[in-house]
């Protein structure tokens, strides 16, 4: 079902949070905004095509 | 899929929400966009038969089917312009979030136009029809 898709983003945010403090903390700061601003990407990417999905069916709904 | 199923989407994605707030701001505010579409794209389906019955009811009650359409469509404005909106004040982004709004007033005041012109033909047909008789 498509609610894997918030367990997805849920593991993303996290992987994401702990390579940002490893980086940090091995002094890589550029790196560790590198790693945040892929991780927003990739599930922005995800989350585009549902809301794209649910915008679509709303406008053949109510014949926007 | 039943209220059961959209409660508990609910209550996984406000733990997640809440988990990853403090460590990633970002992600945590797309987590809870993504939850509100997919409650929405489960619910939407039974839109479509409230509406079908709504329009056979109104048009067995002699009402145009153009009127029917301008109902629905403002509907469905008024649907998408409160998702946007509570989506952007989730972000923080109230002045943004009332601009929507106020978008979505004006054009729901555009669509429903039509209407108020005809509400205004017919109290100057009467008014007319009252000073000729």
């Amino acid at each position: 079902m498509e609610v894997d898709m918030i367990f997805k983003i849920a593991a993303i945010g996290i992987i994401v949070a702990i390579l940002n403090v490893l980086l940090v903390r091995s002094g890589r700061e550029e790196q560790a905004l590198l790693t945040t601003i892929a991780g927003l990407i990739v599930a922005l990417m995800m989350i585009i095509t549902q809301i794209g999905d649910l915008f679509t069916s709303i406008k053949n709904i109510f014949g926007l | 899929m039943s209220i059961v199923s959209i409660c508990a989407v609910a209550i996984v994605t406000i733990v997640l929400v809440i988990t990853l707030r403090r460590h990633n701001q970002e992600l945590s505010i797309l987590i809870s966009i993504g939850a509100a579409v997919i409650i929405l794209l489960c619910v939407i389906e039974y839109v479509l038969t409230c509406i079908d019955s709504v329009t056979t009811i109104l048009a067995d009650a002699n009402i145009s089917a153009e009127n029917i359409m301008i109902l629905i469509k403002v509907i469905g404005i008024c649907f998408l312009t409160e998702f946007t909106c509570d989506c952007t004040k989730e972000a923080g982004l109230h002045s943004l979030s009332s601009n929507i709004s106020l978008a979505g007033k004006v054009i729901v005041l555009v669509t429903a136009m039509p209407l108020f012109t005809n509400i205004l033909n017919v109290v100057k047909s009467l008014s007319t029809g009252d000073t000729s008789a």
